[in-house]
């Protein structure tokens, strides 16, 4: 997991994410902003799935489906590559 | 002595021409150390109603009229109330103030535009030209200056395609059909040429950038749209930080050595992410206002350009900030109507 993003991104309290390159927005769910937040710290893939085992009281299998569709939706969005 | 300045493009509806955006930030945050004198070319022009923005509105001819004529109107008018600066607004109307500029220069009036030959080089129907020269990505663009060359050039474009008008409008065409109902429309308007251009799939940015004449970029912010009126028209935008948008702006305002401000349109190609220029607009944006809102006031620098003074870049706008439009009526006298009609200027 990694936290590079194609350009520039924020998010408020609230989990209104905003691109800074693109003008465009989004909202996170907790869940969304949590894994948001990991990324920007850099926290490793293992790492990742551990912390929101933990934080959500969720089975692993949850949690990397939770994690791979988050990445999914990045992905469509081009905030990453 | 405050800087009294000139402004035209004060029609503000559904379309809104610049000039009310540039006085606004004119006169932000603190009010404006000068006269603002309003020049309009009709009397229905919305913004000359509003006493807060202006201190003397004018009628003056359409740019279109014997430039002899304006002249004596804007000497006349400068007379009256001393005009340090005029800032054009309209596409229209930069060919006039460019050809009128050594005489409004003699009188102590000073603009900062582009050279003529610059601005044609990047109007619409050479802009694709001015791509190709300097390796920067466009989309297939024909012009067309007679009817005959029609079939031919939508052949090679293929749909879907857009319609363009030298000045204004553009129109996206699926069929042929389309295609003549809008150019005879374009013809019946606007002249020729009609410009017929390739649609890509895209994001669209806009960029309005201010240059020194010399190659440099001095101020640039670049915005998305994020509601249009049915004219495709911003309603609402907010500022970006994108190091291509920025980079491809320095780019395009040091091989033309732009003079004064500009409106870039970019397309994003949304597979290959190319950018592609589509348009130049030799003026301020509609939406000058919110690059004011993002830390760069480039009308305010823009008068200091035409004064001569020393102009530094301005560090990168501030993004995330957004506008929106919001329409609103304002109530004034039937005086004032009638001094516009009958004398053709008021004073606030």
């Amino acid at each position: 997991m990694s936290g590079n993003f194609n350009s520039e991104v924020t998010i408020s309290d609230s989990g209104f994410l905003f691109d800074h390159g693109t003008g465009l927005t989004y909202s996170l769910n907790e869940t969304g902003q949590f894994i948001f937040m990991k990324m920007k710290e850099e926290v490793h893939a293992n790492k990742m799935l551990e912390l929101i085992m933990e934080e959500f009281d969720v089975d692993e299998e949850t949690a990397r489906k939770d994690i791979d569709d988050f990445y999914r939706q990045l992905k469509e969005a081009g905030l990453i590559d | 002595m405050g800087i009294n300045v000139g402004i035209t493009g004060l029609h503000a509806t559904d379309n809104p021409a610049p000039g009310i955006g540039v006085i606004r930030s004119l006169k932000h945050p603190n009010g404006w150390d000068g006269e603002i004198i309003g020049l309009a070319y009709d009397v229905m022009d919305t913004g000359i109603y509003d006493e807060d923005l202006l201190d003397h509105s004018y009628m003056i001819p359409y740019p279109n009229t014997n430039s002899k004529l304006i002249l004596e109107r804007l000497l006349y008018i400068h007379d009256q109330n001393r005009m340090d600066v005029i800032i054009p607004t309209l596409d229209s109307e930069l060919a006039l103030f460019q050809r009128l500029e050594p005489e409004l220069k003699k009188a102590g009036i000073a603009v900062f535009l582009p050279k003529l030959d610059v601005s044609k080089k990047v109007s619409k129907a050479y802009i694709a030209d001015f791509c190709e020269e300097n390796n920067i990505d466009s989309p297939k663009t024909k012009v067309i200056k007679e009817p005959g060359e029609l079939d031919k050039a939508i052949k090679e474009i293929g749909f879907p395609l857009m319609v363009k008008g030298v000045f204004y409008e553009a129109f996206k065409c699926r069929t042929k059909v389309e295609v003549l109902m809008h150019f005879d429309e374009m013809r019946t308007k606007w002249g020729y040429p009609i410009i017929l251009q390739e649609v890509i799939e895209a994001d669209e940015y806009d960029i309005c950038c201010v240059g020194d004449r010399d190659g440099t970029m001095l101020g640039a912010v670049p915005i998305r749209k994020t509601r249009l009126t049915d004219k495709g028209k911003a309603w609402a935008a907010i500022t970006l930080k994108n190091d291509k948008l920025y980079d491809l702006s320095k780019r395009i305002l040091k091989a033309l050595k732009w003079a004064g401000p500009c409106e870039l349109e970019i397309l994003q190609d949304k597979k290959t992410k190319k950018m592609h220029l589509i348009e130049i607009n030799p003026r301020f944006p509609a939406w000058i206002y919110l690059c004011t809102g993002a830390d760069q006031n480039l009308p305010k620098m823009v008068v200091d350009l035409a004064l001569g003074k020393k102009v530094n870049p301005l560090p990168v706008a501030k993004s995330g900030v957004t506008f929106v439009r919001h329409a609103t009526d304002i109530v004034c006298p039937i005086e004032w109507l009638e001094k516009l009609t009958t004398v053709g200027e008021l004073h606030y």
